[in-house]
């Protein structure tokens, strides 16, 4: 294996497929991060809690991050293609050069890739701090949830004996759900505050979220758990704090 | 027949029987007594097994007797197709002599060697292409049916159990099928010529892991009849433990497959480390090789992890253990982690061969050496050794190990670096090559641009925050089938028109070639966009109704799917059409460097008449330093 | 040349027309095309205002011989079931009064929850001719419970639970003459798909018994369509 690189050539950026390939990759960056941005922020919707807006804002910026490696690749196999292509049943001429390794561009490119892993990893392990330190809030509601084939059914334990299939909550006010299922395994997820969780049966499983918009959102379960779990759903009632206490009341609950 | 039927083991001892046993032996003798024999065993556990027992947490006589006829099956189909006459003449003391073992060779059998246990590595090789083209017809069917479903507005076309049934099934024959497409025909027909090695090195076992594949696909198509598999492919307990009893046909056949992979892993790995030629230092091997070899050496270790999680599964449903039922003390954790063990390494099973077939073509078809030989090992033992420590990222939302999602967030976005190096190979060696343009050509553009998206997506859902809004949705669908298919599946249809002529002795259809590729890219492309987008929009995966808000990119996704089904269907007509009647394809049609080029058409038995050496690697393309 | 593209086109034909083929078969062979709709019954004066009235009547057996599934019970005759169907078709924006004679023995709930009446008018239903909002949780035969997607514009959650009829009152053979009647009225909102299915036990000894007949359409649970009048 010779490591030899190309003869050095100072005017590397001065030919011609090098110049077009930096300017496809300018182009197909911006592409690539615009339009993939774009098509995840609008499939989403609108988030209905921080939790799901930090969801969509890694997302924008993880696709940001990425376009210019994507863009690249595409602009080095796009200027492959402009060149001269054979078509035929005997193959084409050997290449000019026999370039085996590039000892630069593979450090290079590791380096290059292993700093963006880093800052994945890092921003990933922060946010994940902040949502696992908000099970902790001391000022949450707490509600309990359980799965069964192929229905959810909501406990409000900080309001007596209050129980419904459609979730209520109070806007702006943090709230931990408590997990749990009484047959197989079920995944609870409101889909527009981007978080989920699994119920197991025999354990109790936690995550917490903060809904910020009044408005009715989805649950589905998303595991699937037999033959109705296309219809394990529901929806969420995001309300004011006093149509809340409204509402509980109304359920013979005490606020 | 009867005699064979009568007489299976005491004719070894009898020499006047000795010759007719092995030759009469074939796949008719294996399924004719693997019918009779799971009829056997179902009548005796059906009249000797104990009622259930009113105390039992679950209901286990039907599941036991299933699960015992199946075993019938399987020891009967295993005895019939010949493969206890070796180890039972090995335990005589007389092992096969020479004319006996080319016969087992398939030497001057003509077509009939491919219904035999027969051990030549080209004829396996052969056994497995024709194995994995069925099963992806029998796939592929059934994910039509799938997007059939979903592609009527709201969904609900077919009954939901119905619908779950085909859901799982697709799944697990889709997995097992492209586990085995490269490693499989082309790793056991191509692989040995390319090591310069006249056969593996266990040829016995080369057969042996064939023919369990044969032999555990009636159990799990039999499951359609027994209520279907109707928990997905990850047969997640305690889901698995409620399912009916076509649920015992799943865990048959992953059960019988891991042997075969285990069995397969062994071999081919011995093979490469043992029976290279002299001259192929590890550093003029070519790269497909250790593609193969990463493959299946990663099969080792994990898939007996799989088995044992079924076996479990099954003696959860069978004799009422508890290991999965967290009333008697077992949890649905176990399974969990026991199955996606396994289950990560297993889409690098998938996707690494795909790729080393691509980087092995990619020098043909550029006329250029191969760009950094030693990054793209580097990245193939990266991606190996990194996608053990991975699992449990499927596992972020499940509540298991909170705490353990940082770290394993750590692991899964560190290989993103060595899946880079794969892709910086590839990139790197179409640079400044000579484009020969063919369909394995534009495999590689296609790949490079499918396993971008698939990459990428992965990286959004390895992130735990991200995690928790996707998990379970049809986002995740989409961002699989864009690694296993549009990577996987790419490289390995490059792969059959690329050694279509070494292996049939006939070139494939180019014109046919080319429309395949269009119609199953483009349709590819279109479909699972669709699906990304539904998956953003928050549907969830397996299910056969939906929101009226996803019906858009539902019928996009369905209308794209047929697409896909019609470029399938020309490639299999070329397959057909090309192998009966292509034109001759002479010794190098590509003028490729690697052994497997060096033998004439058809391959003689031995592949060699002497024995090559090599003095160089196999990617000496390109004018002289100019 | 041509020929070749000719074949390949008509291997993609005849490929399509066995999977579609295929599909036909798998749909209507598993598909129990037969709907109860609900029979008119004048207009009923509602929380709502005056609405279309409209009653259905249906059924809980222990086992399959009475039902949809012929006259033997079909493949699982031990299998409980609901009928005469288990497809049902009641209008949008009505009152929909359902009344169900309830056969089985039972025991108790895996969740409390449904001891409770949910989605009714004043949340009761008339248990054997009294007026309930929940029952006993350790004494319920099946629950009939309609549930459906969460986009829906206005959802339909109603669940009613059936009490067992006591073992001592169940004749060795054939059905009790004295089956629970439980009859319930709530009021539907827009055109949906929906579908039910029952939330006590009643499956196999499986996972929560919750397999067998509880995890088959056409045992118990099946499809509720609210359609337009």
């Amino acid at each position: 294996m010779s490591d030899l690189d190309v003869k050095k050539r100072p005017s590397i950026f001065k030919r011609k497929d090098v110049r077009l390939t930096g300017f496809l990759w300018v182009i197909f960056s911006v592409a690539i991060g615009y339009f993939a941005g774009e098509v995840q922020t609008r499939s989403m919707g609108a988030p209905a809690s921080d939790t799901m807006a930090t969801t969509i804002n890694m997302m924008k910026v993880f696709t940001w991050v990425s376009a210019p490696i994507a863009g690249l690749v595409g602009a080095l196999a796009a200027t492959t293609l402009l060149s001269k292509l054979h078509f035929g049943d005997t193959p084409p001429e050997e290449a000019d050069h026999e370039i085996r390794n590039s000892p630069r561009i593979v450090s290079g490119w590791i380096v290059v890739s292993a700093v963006l892993c880093l800052f994945a990893v890092v921003w990933g392990m922060v946010v994940l701090q902040k949502d696992d330190a908000a099970l902790l809030n001391p000022k949450s509601m707490n509600v309990n949830v359980v799965g069964q084939q192929w229905v959810w059914n909501f406990d409000y334990v900080d309001n007596g004996k209050v129980r419904s299939s459609d979730l209520y909550l109070p806007v702006n006010k943090p709230v931990v759900f408590h997990v749990t299922s009484k047959d197989v395994i079920h995944s609870f997820w409101i889909v527009q505050m981007g978080i989920k969780i699994d119920a197991n049966p025999g354990y109790l499983t936690e995550t917490s979220v903060t809904p910020n918009k009044i408005g009715v959102f989805d649950v589905r379960c998303a595991e699937l758990c037999g033959l109705l779990h296309a219809y394990m759903q529901t929806k969420v009632h995001v309300v004011s704090q006093a149509d809340y206490d409204s509402w509980i009341q109304s359920q013979g609950g005490k606020i | 027949m009867t005699t064979v039927l009568d007489h299976p083991t005491s004719a070894p001892g009898n020499s006047a029987m000795k010759r007719p046993l092995i030759e009469r032996l074939n796949v008719f003798t294996a399924f004719g007594l693997g019918i009779i024999s799971a009829i056997v065993f179902w009548y005796l556990a059906r009249t000797f097994l104990p009622e259930n027992t009113e105390g039992s947490f679950i209901k286990t006589r039907l599941d036991a007797v299933t699960i015992i006829a199946m075993l019938g099956w399987f020891f009967g189909f295993m005895t019939g197709i010949g493969a206890l006459i070796g180890p039972f003449r090995w335990l005589l003391g007389k092992d096969l002599d020479h004319d006996e073992s080319m016969f087992y060779a398939g030497k001057d059998q003509g077509i009939k060697r491919y219904f035999r246990y027969t051990t030549d590595h080209k004829v396996v090789g052969i056994q497995y292409l024709v194995i994995t083209i069925i099963i992806f017809f029998v796939g592929g069917t059934l994910a039509m049916l799938i997007r059939m479903n979903l592609g009527h507005a709201g969904g609900g076309w077919l009954q939901p159990q119905t619908y779950n049934a085909i859901v799982g099934t697709h799944g697990i024959v889709m997995i097992v099928g492209t586990i085995i497409m490269i490693t499989g025909p082309f790793g056991n027909f191509i692989m040995p010529i390319m090591i310069g090695a006249r056969d593996m090195a266990f040829p016995r076992l080369n057969a042996l892991s064939f023919w369990l594949i044969v032999a555990a696909i009636p159990p799990m198509l039999s499951s359609f009849f027994f209520g279907g598999i109707s928990t997905g492919w990850s047969a997640y307990a305690p889901l698995a433990s409620q399912a009916p009893p076509g649920m015992d046909g799943y865990i048959m056949f992953i059960v019988i497959f891991a042997i075969s992979t285990m069995v397969a892993g062994a071999n081919i790995t011995t093979t490469v480390v043992k029976m290279r030629a002299k001259g192929m230092t590890w550093n003029r091997t070519p790269i497909f090789i250790y593609g193969v070899v990463a493959s299946v050496a990663l099969a080792l270790p994990v898939f007996p992890l799989f088995f044992l999680s079924q076996v479990m599964s099954a003696m959860d449903r069978a004799v009422g253990s508890t290991f999965y039922d967290v009333r008697g003390g077992g949890s649905g954790w176990l399974y969990e982690n026991l199955f996606w063990i396994m289950g990560h390494p297993e889409v690098y099973v998938i996707l690494i061969p795909a790729v080393a077939a691509l980087m092995e073509m990619a020098p043909v078809f550029t006329r250029r050496p191969l760009f950094s030989f030693n990054t793209a090992i580097m990245g193939i033992a990266g991606i190996s050794g990194l996608s053990i420590l991975v699992w449990a990222h499927h596992m972020y939302v499940t509540g298991w190990a909170p705490l353990l999602n940082g770290p394993f967030m750590l692991t899964t976005e560190l290989i993103s670096i060595p899946t880079g190096m794969l892709f910086l190979v590839l990139i790197g060696t179409l640079w400044r090559g000579r484009l020969w343009m063919t369909m394995p050509t534009a495999s590689i553009y296609a790949l490079l641009w499918n396993f971008m998206i698939g990459g990428i997506t992965g990286i959004y859902l390895s992130d735990v925050p991200v995690d928790g809004a996707l998990h379970g949705s049809m986002f995740v669908t989409a961002h699989f089938h864009y690694t296993l298919m549009g990577a996987g599946l790419t490289g390995a249809l490059a792969s059959l028109v690329f050694w279509f002529p070494k292996m049939t002795g006939r070139m494939f259809d180019r014109r046919l070639s080319w429309i395949a590729f269009w119609l199953v890219q483009i349709g590819f492309n279109v479909a699972f966009i669709g699906m990304f987008l539904v998956g953003l929009a928050g549907q969830p995966r397996r299910v056969d109704a939906y929101a009226a808000l996803f019906n858009q990119g539902n019928s996009v996704t369905t209308m794209a799917a047929y697409s896909i089904m019609a470029g399938m269907l020309v490639l299999l007509y070329g397959v057909i059409s090309s192998w009966t009647n292509g034109a001759i394809a002479p010794m190098n049609p590509w003028f490729a460097k690697t052994l497997d080029w060096t033998v004439p058409n058809p391959v003689p038995l031995e592949n060699f008449e002497v024995l090559p050496v090599v003095t160089s690697d196999p990617y000496g393309y390109g004018k002289a330093q100019s | 040349m041509n020929k070749r593209l000719v074949a390949a086109l008509g291997t993609v034909v005849l490929g399509g027309a066995v999977i579609a083929g295929l599909g036909t078969y798998v749909a209507s062979a598993k598909n129990d095309s037969r709907v109860l709709a609900a029979t008119p019954a004048g207009t009923m004066e509602t929380p709502q205002g005056k609405l279309p009235h409209y009653t259905l009547e249906m059924a809980a057996y222990p086992d399959s011989m009475a039902g949809s599934h012929g006259k033997d019970g079909g493949v699982h005759a031990d299998w409980v079931t609901y009928g005469p169907v288990t497809n049902f078709q009641v209008p949008a924006h009505s009152a929909i009064t359902i009344t169900i004679k309830q056969y089985d023995s039972g025991a108790r709930l895996n969740n409390d929850f449904f001891a409770t009446v949910h989605g009714t008018i004043d949340g009761t239903a008339t248990i054997n001719g009294v007026a309930v909002k929940s029952v006993d949780p350790e004494a319920v035969g099946h629950t009939f419970t309609v549930h459906g997607l969460a986009d829906a514009k206005s959802s339909l959650f109603v669940s009613v639970p059936l009490p067992a009829v006591p073992d001592e009152k169940l004749p060795p053979t054939g059905y009790t003459t004295n089956p629970t009647t439980v009859t319930f009225t709530f009021i539907t909102g827009d055109a949906g798909d929906y579908v039910w299915n029952c939330e006590y036990p009643c499956g196999d000894g499986t996972t929560a018994r919750f397999g067998g007949p509880m995890s088959t359409q056409g045992y118990m649970a099946g499809n509720f369509h609210v359609v337009n009048a």
